[in-house]
């Protein structure tokens, strides 16, 4: 009897949904520190420091700026504890320049993310 | 005797077929690229597709919290149907004084639609205080005629000894529907449950007449605040609406051997 209610198709694919949906949720829990890490360059390739980051969320309705930081010497920025899920970074340093806006989709909200391409800064005219 | 091939027959059904998928594939299509429906020439595989619209949609409204909603309503609704519709086949297989005027009174309520007695049914709602509940939304829905028959058909086709056996054996008529009729009739239940099931997962009208808080609204009511909120998102739109198919299609591709055995039962004699 326990046999045929294992191997019944309704309990395999109900389970199996059940089974993935808490390897998400557990996946989640584990990388949901709401970190956003990059690194500012200039044109050339040099890392630009105290450039202002903004991170900003993106709906489907507007985009709106939930936190602000500045690059140290190396041209990093990190931030965290954001809740968003589709990022909008945009940086920019009086008098360099400013760097195209980006966005980013996330998987879900707080998703940590690391800018494997650098946010480039060019010069304003 | 001359044997006709069979691969002409074949091949248009195949093409008729794919004709009828053709629609869905292009809403799957467009909710995991987002492309503009008059694109021409219309691409058949998706170009560089992402599940991101089904994200926007999950955190656009409380898609969850409109699941759960549709979840509890669809499982009163079956349950509420197999055990109404079980009990109401079971007398109409059986003979009494003025059974074919019943039986043509059922008939005849089927050709009222349902937006003709939306208003007595309201009021009926509200003075019974399940305005607003999920025994409200699910009401309407508790037994349908056509599944009533369904499951006659399923116990015309017992033999009248067996009942009879039960009787001796001191077995009440509801004892008889559950223990003996019922485990008999699996096509029968299984035609009720997607048919229940598919018409509570897709009312929208009767929700949208009995809620008024939207943490009680039903999965079609979302998608329609959705498309009030969201006026330009094909690709999340699309998203939304095979997220809302998808629980229906996976009810039907599990039971769809019971559910085309129970409808076609009868149909050939012998």
């Amino acid at each position: 009897m326990l046999r045929s209610v294992l191997y019944n198709r309704y309990t395999i694919t109900f389970g199996t949904i059940a089974l993935l949906a808490m390897v998400w949720n557990v996946y989640v829990m584990v990388n949901d520190d709401g970190i956003v890490a990059g690194r500012v360059v200039a044109s050339d390739g040099s890392p630009v420091e105290n450039a202002t980051v903004v991170l900003s969320e993106k709906t489907l309705l507007v985009t709106s700026p939930r936190d602000k930081t500045t690059t140290d010497a190396d041209g990093r920025f990190k931030f965290s504890g954001h809740t968003v899920y589709h990022v909008y970074l945009e940086a920019y340093k009086n008098g360099v320049g400013r760097a195209p806006q980006k966005d980013y989709h996330l998987y879900f909200r707080g998703q940590n993310l690391n800018l494997s391409e650098s946010l480039q800064i060019e010069k304003t005219q | 005797m001359h044997r006709y091939p069979r691969w002409p027959i074949h091949l248009m059904l195949s093409f008729i077929s794919t004709l009828m998928l053709i629609p869905f594939v292009w809403v799957l299509k467009t909710s995991l690229t987002g492309e503009n429906i008059f694109t021409y020439p219309p691409s058949i595989l998706p170009e560089n597709p992402h599940l991101f619209y089904y994200v926007d949609v999950w955190y656009s409204i409380p898609f969850f919290r409109y699941l759960i909603n549709s979840v509890i309503v669809s499982a009163i609704v079956v349950a509420a149907n197999i055990v109404l519709n079980a009990m109401a086949g079971y007398s109409l297989s059986r003979e009494f004084a003025g059974k074919k005027i019943i039986i043509v009174l059922f008939l005849s309520c089927m050709m009222v639609p349902f937006q003709v007695t939306i208003i007595p049914a309201y009021l009926i709602t509200k003075e019974l205080g399940l305005l607003n509940t999920y025994l409200g939304m699910a009401l309407p829905l508790c037994s349908t005629i056509v599944c009533i028959f369904v499951f006659k058909s399923s116990f015309d086709a017992v033999p009248k000894s067996l009942i009879d056996a039960a009787r001796i054996d001191g077995l009440s008529d509801l004892r008889i529907i559950f223990r003996v009729l019922v485990p008999l009739s699996q096509s029968a239940i299984a035609t009720n449950i997607i048919l229940a099931f598919i018409w509570s997962w897709n009312n929208f009208l009767w929700p949208l007449v009995i809620i008024r808080d939207q943490a009680m609204q039903t999965l079609p009511l979302g998608l329609s605040r959705f498309l009030t909120v969201v006026e330009d998102t094909t690709g999340a739109l699309y998203a939304f609406c095979i997220m809302v198919l998808l629980p229906g299609l996976i009810i039907f591709l599990l039971a769809q051997k019971q559910f085309i055995a129970g409808l076609t039962r009868g149909a050939a004699k012998g």
